[in-house]
């Protein structure tokens, strides 16, 4: 077995025993990434030589020589950061995203920044700036998005863990996509000062791992409070430890009922009944709960506030400080539009357009003020749900990974996608995406069990309990 | 036909800059006058990534600020997004609370043109960043036709107060009288220095006209007035023009105008205003104002100009001109409310600072916090020249010995060769006979009967004060003299 292909607990352990050192680790997760991403394409930055520097530094901390990647839209002091976008072009923040501050002061080691959808606004990695990634199961498909690159990097054993970021699904969708592990945390339970905002109030920093015991290390150094986050929790303590025999007998798991007559790819919904026996077998009861106004409004009412939101928070790029500009401009208006007419994706500006549409003055009343009313509904809708029943199962995704090139022709058909994540963010929930097995055509399956607020913890253990019988994803050979 | 007449109808916007230490959401320090772009850091530049976080000390001086305009404070406020590119504004919108503001109504009281106090409403107050200051190489200053421009980010993210008031001024008069009563009870309440020559205060005025055959004009705002004497000349201008507009029927256009203070005249914004839209900031939570904050800050408001002005005038009789002057600055208020503490009488204390205090003051370019004599000493000077142990004359030799030589009373009194209680009796009939001695042809003319109007024996009083070196009363000397010159 090669280094690269262990377990983030088995890393920890193994370092801890000296059983290999963080410089053969980082050897043999360098050779592996060398060998695989000319076919994946999963990394917009390599970081080789601040990785070398971190380890000459002999770095501690629970994390002492772990190599990692992020997600292109975290900022990391000095090192380029895109995300996914030529409007950012060459810029290196002057600072770190606390999320990886934390990771960092915990000894984790920089291999790189993984690609991702253009601002985090896609579901396929497609509308990167810098080409598609590869799902490291089946190099013709997509890893999902928006956090596909760093979704990838952990199917693929660049790295033991990674992190992502999570607005309407982008941790969710494509951790079941690649067939590993992702937790979208509840808001606020990871800072998010540092991360290149899309839609703030709906998004979310979250890791991807193997198995669900590494999630839980990674979120007891990433789930800190932060000052520097207005929306951060405080005053909470947040037990990330690992449980070795969780229970969930006499759990109520819902299915929502409104989901029910939608359409599954047949994997998905062999899945499901799979993952039911199991927790059946566990000692949960199985239950349905009706969550009308998610069903009716949720999408609507996503792409309504998130555009809003994401219009205004992409204001701040017009050439003046950083990034691309043009230096032979004949007027500030013009300045302004050729920076942005050429910096931004279409799908950036599709969205951008969308959300000043939204919130103009004649139209805000009824789009973007309502949507934040019909918002504060969904968040009801679920906590009425959460009084009967302790989780919600459903899939992360209605269909198995598309074909690169297959869905970008009809959008909306994507944004019906995610009416299985983003409600989760709306009501600032935590969601944990997991590994069920693989379909007849070898290819990953995952699910998604939700939890009320704050329930990130207890949302894992029962994430160990599944994982008990499905086994952990096989990394799959791409040599 | 009777005569047309205009009445103006008159809102002011003003942003005042508060005073703290960091700015509204970042630690960055609020000096504005550090060399270009270095108290700056990712929030307050927006860099990709960054997140504002309210600092605390900014809504303390917003509450102060609203009470000092005698505005409601809300418990719970928003903070908005709103929209517009330009390159002083590095996350392409500002941070300002303007639709759900941390005040409620308010008010200012301002005389009308017949003497009476009239209220000024205040809409409200809201907090919001301040924007970079942009130079540019042009030589008319403004961005258009400049080859390059530069911007200082220092100012980004310096807490602002912005006033709303209703349109219930109705000249310029009264504009200055309510800009120049609010800056005062603002910088009472210690949320603000307001120096107007730091840009700390900003006018716009929305002015539009009512005729007195039923006609209303449109409304004009007119910007970029930064002295109260500006305000007033925008307003002027803007009445002027727009009656003309009226009285020779033609349309008054609704439109943002551009105050040019070395022309003297407003013109129409060369910069189209921009489009705004509002969202509410998603990166910062609900401000929260409890009511045992807002009772905290209110025992921290000191008493008011306006009010403190009142109390000299009925309760101290002081003369309303000269307790409009002491109460103009607190700082002098204080400094003349500890003279009386000290045992001053209030009336003679406030004349006192009044001629000398302002006079030596205004001589040397002295700020009150700078003027070495303390109240006390001022106090006893005052209380000695009271009970007649030292003339008037002296008392203010002795006061400009002590401030130019910061010494103390006794010391100044000692140098000075002053002896309490004065000169009197056998000295003074001495010093009598030795003037009327030395003036011999005076005193013939006296005896004449010739100085009708007693013009020379006024001169001889005059000689012999300043040979007693002004330690005489005056009644005394007159007296002994009248009685020497007949002798």
């Amino acid at each position: 077995m090669e280094l690269y292909e262990l377990n983030l607990y088995d890393v920890i352990e193994g370092l801890k025993a000296k059983k290999f050192s963080p410089s053969e680790l980082f050897e043999s997760c360098k050779k592996r990434i060398d060998s695989c991403e000319d076919k994946i394409h999963a990394l917009i930055t390599r970081t080789d030589d601040f990785a070398k520097s971190q380890l000459d530094e002999n770095p501690a901390g629970l994390f002492a020589g772990v190599p990692t990647i992020l997600k292109d839209n975290m900022c990391t002091n000095g090192i380029k950061t895109t995300a996914a976008s030529k409007i950012l072009g060459e810029w290196k923040p002057p600072y770190d995203a606390t999320a990886w501050k934390f990771l960092r002061d915990a000894g984790a080691v920089l291999m790189g920044k993984a690609n991702m959808d253009e601002f985090a606004m896609g579901n396929t990695c497609g509308s990167s700036a810098y080409g598609a990634t590869h799902n490291p199961n089946d190099l013709s498909r997509v890893p999902g998005g928006s956090s596909g690159g760093s979704a990838a990097v952990v199917s693929a054993a660049y790295v033991p863990f990674s992190l992502g970021s999570d607005t309407g699904g982008s941790i969710r969708q494509p951790a079941s996509y690649c067939g590993v592990y992702g937790l979208k945390p509840t808001y606020g339970m990871v800072s998010r000062y540092g991360l290149i905002s899309y839609g703030s109030s709906l998004d979310q920093i979250g890791p991807f791992a193997r198995t669900v015991r590494d999630l839980q290390l990674v979120m007891s150094v990433i789930a800190n409070y932060d000052p520097m986050d207005s929306s951060c929790f405080r005053n909470k303590n947040h037990d990330f430890s690992h449980n070795e025999n969780p229970s969930i007998k006499g759990k109520k798991i819902a299915l929502v009922k409104e989901f029910q007559d939608f359409t599954l790819d047949a994997p998905i919904s062999d899945a499901m009944n799979k993952i039911k026996k199991i927790l059946e077998d566990e000692g949960a009861v199985i239950t349905e709960v009706s969550l009308p106004i998610v069903a009716r409004y949720a999408v609507a009412c996503y792409y309504a506030l998130a555009m809003s939101e994401a219009h205004t928070n992409l204001e701040r790029y017009d050439g003046v400080r950083y990034g691309y500009t043009v230096n032979d401009a004949s007027s500030l208006k013009e300045m302004f539009e050729r920076v942005r007419s050429y910096g931004f994706g279409s799908e950036v500006k599709s969205r951008i357009i969308a959300g000043t549409c939204l919130t103009e003055p004649k139209r805000c009343e009824e789009y973007y003020v309502a949507a934040t009313k019909v918002r504060t509904l969904i968040a009801q809708d679920f906590a009425k749900a959460f009084n009967d029943v302790d989780f919600i199962l459903q899939p992360a995704t209605p269909s198995m990974q598309p074909k690169i090139g297959e869905v970008d022709d009809d959008a909306m058909k994507g944004y019906e996608a995610d009416l299985y994540t983003l409600p989760v963010n709306l009501a600032g929930l935590p969601g944990l995406s997991f590994f069920t097995g693989y379909s007849e055509n070898k290819l990953p399956v995952g699910l998604q069990l939700i939890g009320p607020r704050w329930s990130d913890s207890e949302l894992l253990h029962a994430g160990v309990v599944i994982e008990r019988h499905t086994g952990d994803p096989k990394i799959p050979d791409l040599n | 036909m009777a005569e047309l007449t205009f009445t103006p109808v008159i809102g002011i916007e003003i942003h005042i800059r508060l005073k703290t230490k960091s700015k509204i959401f970042c630690s960055c320090s609020t000096n504005t006058d550090a060399p270009a772009n270095t108290n700056i850091c990712p929030v307050c530049l927006g860099l990709p990534g960054s997140l504002p976080r309210l600092n605390n000390e900014v809504v303390e001086q917003g509450i102060l600020t609203g009470l000092a305009l005698n505005c409601g404070i809300r418990p719970k406020s928003l903070f908005f997004r709103k929209s517009y590119f330009y390159p002083d504004l590095p996350k392409g919108h500002q941070v300002t609370q303007c639709d759900f503001p941390i005040t409620s109504e308010g008010f200012i009281e301002v005389h009308d043109d017949n003497g009476n106090l009239k209220k000024i409403r205040v809409n409200h107050m809201h907090l919001e960043e301040d924007v970079g200051s942009l130079h540019h190489s042009a030589s008319d200053g403004r961005l258009e036709g400049a080859d390059t421009s530069y911007v200082d980010y220092n100012r980004c993210g310096t807490p602002l107060a912005e006033i709303v008031s209703e349109p219930d001024v109705a000249s310029a008069r009264e504009a200055v009288e309510y800009v120049t009563t609010l800056r005062r009870r603002v910088i009472y309440s210690g949320a603000s220095d307001v120096e107007l020559e730091k840009g700390m205060m900003r006018f716009d005025a929305n002015v539009s006209m009512k005729c007195s055959d039923g006609r209303w004009g449109r409304k004009v705002e007119v910007k970029n007035m930064n002295s109260f004497k500006a305000l007033e000349r925008a307003i002027e201008y803007e009445i002027k023009r727009q009656k003309k507009l009226m009285l020779n029927g033609e349309e008054i256009l609704q439109e943002t105008r551009h105050w040019n203070d070395a022309k003297g005249v407003t013109s129409p914004s060369r910069v189209k205003e921009f489009y705004r839209k509002f969202i509410v900031e998603p990166d910062l939570p609900p401000l929260i104002v409890t009511q045992e904050w807002i009772d905290r800050m209110k025992a921290k408001m000191p008493e008011m100009p306006d009010v403190k002005a009142n109390r000299y005038v009925n309760d101290w009789k002081i003369p309303r001109e000269v307790a409009d002057v002491i109460t103009d600055d607190k700082n002098l208020a204080e400094y003349f409310e500890a003279c009386v503490s000290a045992g001053a009488n209030p009336v003679r204390a406030s004349h006192w600072i009044r001629t000398e205090v302002l006079r030596v003051m205004n001589e040397n370019q002295l700020k009150i916090k700078d003027f070495n004599m303390k109240p006390e000493v001022l106090a006893s000077l005052v209380s000695r020249v009271d009970d007649g142990k030292i003339s008037t004359t002296q008392g203010k030799e002795v006061f400009d010995y002590m401030f130019a030589n910061n010494c103390s009373l006794d010391e100044a009194v000692a140098k000075l060769g002053i002896t309490e209680g004065g000169v009197a009796g056998n000295a003074l009939n001495d010093i009598i006979q030795a003037v009327l001695k030395a003036n011999p042809d005076v005193l013939e003319i006296i005896k004449s009967g010739e100085d009708k109007k007693g013009k020379k024996l006024k001169f001889l009083q005059g000689l012999v004060m300043k040979e007693t070196k002004g330690q005489a009363k005056p009644q005394e000397v007159a007296q002994a003299l009248e009685e020497a010159v007949k002798g």
